[in-house]
């Protein structure tokens, strides 16, 4: 045990996870038929490889992943695919439960490169509700050099107790896991970080790290309070370090990992086994048998709950994930995916719904429990105004969505609610903005492409001009038809010429300032696309070779006609 | 979004760790003024009673009718019982058995123009109780100045007053001065002591004024101990109160009050945990309800010793109101993750 630091506000909730963490862990019987929807991770949809038709067994891949932030998916039990479309693969079983698995690793002795491979390839994400994939998480060490791995275990959102359930029957296994992910992300120290309310998972896990013997382990037990499980709140109690706003863990050195996701490395990597199933806790009072069950992926909800014995009668909300962050469903027909950590099937009494709301009366509860210390109600204020400036001068990106404003406001106001609509809100008109932006940029290059092609014809045109008068200069009958033309630009050539030059440097700095912007961007962030400044550039450039033709054209008229006035 | 609400939450594990309900909360206000009504109500008779029987009923009247005017739903905003609330307080700042029409003006000045005409509750910039106090204050003097000396349960002219038909002359032969009247009377370059030795409020006056004072402080511990109210505001206020006191204090003695007289007369406990910490008007992050608090202290005494009014509870809570918008922009607290700021507004 190391010492602890404290975050700002935080709450305590009624913990409600006796039910669910005293029964032992089972498994649920083998669905009938699976869905697997191709999105069960952060990024992109994985795309399908199989057809309806096709037999597949357990952990066949059936869909690839798509892009650098995206994971495959494995067929969850074996038997015929049955319906394949652009959201989902539905799997009817053939009873058989065979499996199809990688080969075995041993993790000490197989180069990092494979490993990594491996995990890409046995589609392991984050478990704990996030679903970024794991792979990509541990490829962060190009850019950053990591030195902690913290294995999240705090599971603060009442109810759950998945991890804790983990971490009771798998303790070594976590703990070999996080080794795995350590040595490959060069983590030289390793923290697990707890709640104090889960006394049997940290006594196990004290026997797991006594029997491995390992100096670079720590487990912390930390005062149970919520959200101490959020990533940044975890840090900050861990090792007092502050992650900045808008950054990662990486930028500080530390990679976090939730226990399942741990379990779900080592054995893509020790079995060969990819990720098919997983640890769900189901609960709640309209529950009969409520506990943590491994449950195949793309297991229908609804056939789910009817198995733990859930009373339809009492039955008045289903909740994915916690109560505090987590969503209410408005169907059971929905498959379990790779992120789902926790059903709870409520009663009214349990969860009942909210009370009217009325007026906020500052008094600042909110802020006091704000464990990121934000202004929860000045932003409740901002967000139903829309006053967008406002909105980020507090701050509003900062704000981690734990609920414990919400949970504390004595006017019943759903703060979290509002921040959701005003971000989303947000992002949807940065969207548009970098689209009106982008098309701006475009068509001023077209304006500047267009632009130089008319001045390489008239240069051309010119050029042509003055080969065919260049024999007969000396022609009188045509230096008759010469003054209409050179008469004008005679007028004033000096300040046609200087402007000329003046416009011909701006467009060289302009050109050298969208270089110099560019490569600094590109420096920068060397994996985002640059278009929009590689247009602007292209643009400048154009701009300078007008400016360029304009110049020797113009030098070359007042040549001629200093030429021809003697 | 959050599923569990604390008020819902009576799991035994987080009972006790948050504040109520908005209604609920008000009403705890109300019942933590008891004491103080209690021990007003032994130490000034009857009137006390009728004043705040009048303000709360005038005040739910005039809520629900502006409500109905502004075509607002009137029941809940009535169930919240801030209407209420307001009358209370405004009725135990009147002199006791205060004329039925000063009420009135007072609770339309309170209910109607500070708080309906902004928004409603929530949106007043201002104290509603304090706003229709000063009102009151300066528009009638004579009647806010004549607090009857200490007095039976029942006095003989308890009604005629309510009624408004006691002629002003006889009010004032039955009123004495409150402490800090007396006080601010005294003669120039009279020595304190000689003062208070000259006996110049009549028998009991100073008790009862600490008495009450001190039944403030049980309604005021009571809010502290059921978190509706932080304890911010309070102790920024009355520390700040007694660090300015005792500045004048050792500066001349017998100029100016000690800070204990400062703390235990007048309206300084009451105004500490009833007034100051409403949370509407006040500033809202921590940082802000400690300045904001300081500031009505440091005012509270700047009125009291400089300035023309005997005590000042309204105006300091007034003015801080203003200061409101100002300090809650330069106190924002400094969110996880971003640069270190003492005291400036968030970039």
């Amino acid at each position: 045990m190391t010492l602890s630091f404290d975050f700002p506000g935080g709450i305590y909730p009624p913990e409600r996870k006796v039910r669910s963490s005293q029964a032992p862990l089972q498994r649920a019987t083998l669905p009938e038929q699976v869905s697997l929807p191709l999105r069960q991770h952060s990024g992109r949809p994985a795309v399908a490889c199989v057809n309806p038709g096709d037999s597949v067994q357990v952990g066949s891949l059936i869909a690839k992943r798509d892009g650098l932030i995206s994971a495959n998916i494995h067929a969850s039990i074996s038997g015929t695919v049955t319906h394949v479309s652009g959201h989902d693969i539905q799997i009817e079983s053939d009873g058989q439960d065979t499996w199809d698995t990688l080969a075995p690793l041993s993790w000490r002795d197989t180069d990092a490169r494979t490993l990594l491979a491996r995990l890409d390839e046995s589609g392991v994400v984050g478990l704990g509700g996030a679903g970024f994939p794991t792979q990509v998480k541990t490829r962060v060490i190009v850019r950053h050099a990591i030195d902690t791995l913290i294995v999240n275990a705090a599971e603060c959102e009442p109810y759950i107790t998945a991890d804790d359930i983990t971490l009771q029957r798998y303790p070594d296994d976590v703990l070999e896991g996080a080794q795995l992910i350590a040595s490959l992300c060069g983590a030289k120290q390793i923290i697990i970080g707890i709640e104090d309310n889960k006394p049997e998972a940290i006594a196990a896990l004290e026997q797991a790290i006594t029997r491995s013997q390992l100096a670079s382990v720590t487990l912390t037990v930390i005062p149970t309070r919520y959200p101490s499980g959020s990533e940044k709140l975890l840090i900050k109690t861990l090792l007092n370090r502050t992650v900045p706003s808008q950054g990662l863990p990486a930028d500080i050195g530390v990679l976090c990992h939730n226990p399942g996701t741990l379990l779900a490395a080592l054995n893509a990597v020790r079995a060969g086994q990819p990720l098919v199933e997983r640890i769900v806790t189901l609960t709640g009072d309209a529950i009969a048998r409520p506990g943590n069950y491994w449950v195949r992926l793309g297991t229908s909800m609804e056939t789910l709950l009817a198995q733990v014995g859930l009373d339809t009668d009492r039955l008045s909300g289903v909740v994915q994930g916690g109560p505090m962050m987590g969503e209410t469903l408005d169907t059971l027909q929905r498959p379990v995916v790779k992120t789902t950590n926790c059903l709870i099937a409520a009663t009214q009494a349990e969860l009942p719904p909210g009370p009217q709301e009325s007026p906020c009366i500052r008094c600042g509860a909110c802020e006091s429990v704000c464990p990121v210390q934000l202004l929860p109600q000045q932003l409740h204020w901002y967000a139903r105004a829309q006053d967008d400036d406002k909105l980020a001068r507090y701050h509003l990106f900062d704000c981690i969505e734990c609920g414990a404003c919400s949970y504390v406001c004595p006017s019943h106001i759903p703060l979290v609610e509002d921040y959701r609509e005003a971000k989303s809100r947000l992002r949807h008109q940065q969207i548009e903005t970098a689209k009106a932006e982008h098309a701006k940029h475009r068509f001023e290059f077209r304006q500047a492409r267009l632009a130089r092609e008319e001045a390489e014809k008239q240069a051309r045109r010119h050029a042509r001009l003055a080969q065919t008068k260049s024999p007969t200069s000396n022609n009188r009958a045509d230096a008759t038809a010469q003054p209409a033309s050179t008469a004008m630009p005679s007028a004033a050539p000096q300040t046609d010429l200087r402007s000329l030059r003046i416009a011909q440097s701006a467009a060289k700095a302009a050109v050298r300032k969208a270089e110099k912007v560019l490569a600094r961007e590109a420096q920068q962030a060397p994996h985002e696309s640059h278009e929009d400044l590689e247009t602007q550039l292209a643009t400048a450039r154009e701009n300078l070779k007008v400016a360029d033709l304009q110049l020797a054209q113009a030098r070359e008229n007042t040549q001629a006609s200093t030429e021809e006035s003697p | 979004m959050s599923m569990l609400h604390a008020s819902h939450a009576n799991d035994a594990s987080s009972a006790g760790t948050t504040a109520p309900p908005t209604a609920s909360l008000m009403r705890w206000v109300i019942i933590a003024t008891l004491p103080g009504i209690i021990a007003m109500t032994y130490c000034f008779g009857l009137g006390v009673l009728s004043n705040i029987v009048l303000a709360a009923a005038l005040g739910v009247l005039f809520e629900s009718g502006v409500l109905y005017l502004r075509k607002r739903p009137i029941a809940p905003a009535l169930n919240d019982s801030s209407a209420l609330l307001t009358g209370v307080l405004l009725g135990v700042s009147l002199p006791p058995a205060s004329p039925w029409w000063l009420i009135g003006v007072g609770m339309i000045a309170a209910v109607v123009v500070a708080k309906q005409l902004y928004g409603g509750l929530g949106h007043n910039p201002f104290n509603p109780a304090m706003v229709g106090y000063a009102l009151l204050l300066v528009s009638f003097p004579t009647y806010m100045t004549l607090w009857a000396p200490p007095q039976p349960l029942i006095s003989d002219t308890l009604w005629a007053q309510i009624m408004g038909t006691l002629p002003i002359a006889n009010i004032d032969a039955l009123s004495g001065a409150t402490p800090l009247d007396a006080f601010k009377q005294k003669a120039q370059g009279m020595p304190a002591f000689q003062f208070w030795a000259s006996d110049p409020l009549p028998d009991g006056t100073l008790e009862a004024w600490r008495l009450i004072s001190l039944a403030w402080l049980a309604g005021g511990v009571l809010l502290l101990c059921k978190r509706i109210v932080s304890w911010h505001i309070p102790t920024a206020m009355l520390g700040s109160l007694l660090i300015m006191a005792t500045l004048f204090y050792m500066a001349d003695a017998d100029g100016f009050a000690s800070p204990v007289f400062h703390l235990l007369t007048g309206a300084t406990l009451f105004g500490a945990f009833f007034i100051a910490t409403d949370p509407v008007s006040a500033a809202t992050s921590r940082r802000g309800k400690l300045l904001y608090g300081a500031g009505i202290g440091f005012l509270i005494i700047v009125i009291r010793n400089l300035g023309g009014y005997p005590d000042a509870v309204a105006f300091a809570v007034l003015l801080m109101n203003l200061c409101v918008p100002l300090i809650d922009l330069y106190t924002v607290p400094n969110p996880m993750g971003h640069p270190k700021r003492i005291l400036g507004a968030p970039r």
